[in-house]
């Protein structure tokens, strides 16, 4: 179990300072918020921890290794998983196929066992189906198991993508506002499923949003961010009565 | 942990290369069938059907990069010349101009694959940093390069104009050439090779099958449709790429070295950008993406010249005389097929067949 640790983290692009000097950690177990109005710097700080974007200064640590030198995919193999702003599945492919790719790093097998499709491969394939018919019933889209990504309602996009990231059984998971556009009912449910993995599955989980009420009720411990700079970081009751966090954002009234 | 009454555990079945019974008849009957004309087809269409397989084998290659995994490739014919000089150059017969070692098939038709595929990974670091047309205009500069190595490396190709013989067919010490035979019947070399062409043709058709359901392949089609999600997924892209390139090369190597084993010889100019786009059309025409649809465009493509040339003879038998050769007439119906397929139906063939099936699967009740 490791730690995720921000060292006075900065990205720039060009003028504008997307992520300022920004220092936290999240420690295994957690559920992790950071909150923040919108162009505030949070999609930035998940961009950076799975590499995407690379900090303009600063460290990104988890456990001993120093995120800034990975490519994505080998801090998406350290077990970071992450959902997206902006659903980005994969259009092309079924909702199974959209999960069962989730669970690729732990698929031990190369292209030319593919070719062949062994009867090891074949067993790691039922065994990866498994998990995946686990985690569909888990966010109940039994119905839309073979439909493509296209033709579904935004709500369902919003599981999947969730449940591909659960694929990779990852150690610690970011979701970046899971519940945007989504009614009250899809938001209630959404929180259950990020409760759940929370508790059972025993995920760490740093949750991404930009409003409060959702966040307030289940996280553990919340970072407040405003123009790409920390203004506080607490427990979500003491969060709501901090002055900075009043002054720039609650008092803001939105 | 609550109770999961909709757990679905019914799923072994699925991960099956055919999951229907239907799917299993069809299957057998068509390689039943397949065989069959050895025996009931003339000459002319059997080195037709024999040219169709070895095609298919070459544009499946080609999906596996570009339908698969989204990469784009023009020079695919450069792949398949070199399958088709490794095996020449390994299992024909050397003469004054050009090499040869004569060896026996079981060597050079994997060695012809794998050596087309070494070249394909070449690619494949250029294929990380450039996305789409970028790396569509370096694959054609490819295609100019290997034209230009194919006619001047004379003692492999015997050099533009002259060209050289191709392998000779010869599979554990038993030579195509001699015939073979079954009781009474005598099998020629060109019915052996056509069997011979069936039988690569299904095994390359079932590792596609098997590359789309496994890892492989769900990893192509990610990179495919979004390569930074792919990433974050753990998809090395570099690694993926190289091997969707690997295998691509690797069909066509296979099927370069076979297919013009059926003539005997090859000339370097074959190898040209036509011939590359020609793997790109089939491609379209037959089905980007699908399993079948480089079959079914290789069937088309290959099989078009003897369709023409029957419509024409029955017609010229009427008294009508045609302003257009046959060739010219099939290159425009060819042409044609492409601008009808890209714009009105993307899944090619493959998809009028699929849509054909559900029709009839739902017959008569189908409105
Ligand atoms: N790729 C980019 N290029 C330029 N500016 C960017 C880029 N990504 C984010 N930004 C800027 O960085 C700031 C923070 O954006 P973001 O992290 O998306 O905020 P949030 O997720 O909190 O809404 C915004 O001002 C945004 O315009
Ligand atoms: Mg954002």
């Amino acid at each position: 179990m490791n730690n995720l640790v921000f060292e006075n983290v900065s990205l720039k692009f060009g003028g504008i300072t997307a992520i300022n000097n920004v220092s936290f950690e999240v420690i295994p177990g957690r559920l992790f918020a950071i909150i923040g109005p919108n162009g505030a710097g949070k999609t930035s700080i998940f961009n950076c921890i799975s590499g995407i974007y690379r900090p303009t200064e600063g460290q990104i640590k988890f456990g001993d290794n120093h995120l800034n030198l990975l490519r994505p995919d080998e801090i998406a193999n350290l077990g970071i998983a992450r959902t997206f702003q902006n659903i980005e599945l994969f259009e092309n492919m079924t909702v199974l196929d959209n999960i069962l790719i989730g669970a690729h790093r732990h698929l031990d097998y190369g292209p030319i066992s593919s070719l062949i499709f062994s009867k090891k491969v074949r067993n790691i394939e039922v065994e990866a189906r498994k998990r995946a018919e686990d985690i569909i019933d888990f966010l109940e889209i039994e119905q839309f198991r073979y439909s493509y990504i296209m033709s579904l309602p935004y709500g369902v996009q919003k599981r999947v993508e969730l449940g591909r990231a659960l694929a990779m059984d990852p150690e610690i998971l970011l979701l970046d506002e899971p519940a945007a556009g989504m009614n009250n009912e899809e938001t209630e449910d959404i929180a259950r499923f990020i409760i759940d993995i929370h508790e059972e599955m025993k995920k760490t989980i740093i949750l991404v949003d930009h409003d409060m009420n959702m966040v307030m009720d289940i996280a553990q411990e919340v970072m407040v961010l405003n123009f790409g700079e920390k203004l506080a970081q607490d427990e979500p009751k003491k969060i709501v009565t901090n002055e900075k966090v009043i002054n720039a954002y609650l008092g803001g009234g939105s | 942990m609550r109770g999961r009454p909709n757990l679905y555990i019914n799923y072994k079945k699925e991960t099956a290369i055919l999951s229907t019974n239907t799917q299993k008849i069809w299957f057998v009957f068509m390689i039943v069938f397949s065989i069959a004309m050895v025996f009931i087809a003339t000459d002319y269409w059997i080195l037709l059907l024999t040219t169709a397989f070895l095609i298919a084998v070459a544009s499946w290659g080609l999906n596996i990069v570009s339908g698969f995994a989204g990469q784009i490739s023009l020079a695919h014919g450069v792949f398949v010349g070199i399958g088709t000089y490794t095996g020449a150059v390994l299992g024909g017969v050397a003469t004054d101009y050009v090499v040869g070692y004569e060896l026996d098939m079981i060597i050079w038709l994997p060695l012809s694959g794998l050596f087309a595929s070494l070249l394909g990974l070449l690619i494949a670091p250029i294929a990380v940093r450039l996305k789409g047309l970028n790396l569509g205009l370096v694959t054609l500069a490819l295609v100019f390069i290997g034209s230009h190595l194919f006619s001047n490396l004379k003692t492999f190709t015997g050099g533009a104009g002259l060209g050289r013989k191709t392998a000779k067919v010869v599979l554990f010490g038993f030579q195509f050439d001699d015939g073979f035979n079954i009781g009474n019947v005598i099998l020629e070399k060109n019915q052996l090779l056509y069997l011979f062409s069936l039988l690569v043709c299904i095994l390359c058709g079932l590792g596609v099958k098997n590359i789309t359901r496994s890892k492989t392949g769900r990893a192509y089609s990610a990179i495919r449709d979004r390569d930074i999600a792919a990433e974050a997924i753990g998809i090395n892209l570099f690694k993926f790429k190289s091997s969707a390139f690997a295998l691509s090369s690797f069909y066509a190597g296979i099927a370069g070295s076979l297919l013009f084993t059926v003539s005997g010889g090859v000339e370097p100019g074959t190898f040209n950008l036509l011939y590359s786009i020609t793997f790109v059309a089939i491609v379209i025409i037959g089905g980007v993406g699908t399993v079948l649809g480089p079959l079914f465009g290789a069937l088309f493509f290959s099989l078009l010249p003897g369709t023409i040339q029957t419509v024409i003879h029955s017609l010229e038998n009427f008294g009508q005389g045609f302003a257009l050769s046959s060739g010219q007439i099939e290159r425009v119906i060819f042409g044609l097929f492409i601008i009808i397929f890209l714009i009105f139906e993307p899944r090619g063939l493959w998809g009028i067949w699929f849509r054909l099936r559900n029709y009839f699967k739902a017959w008569p009740f189908s409105y």
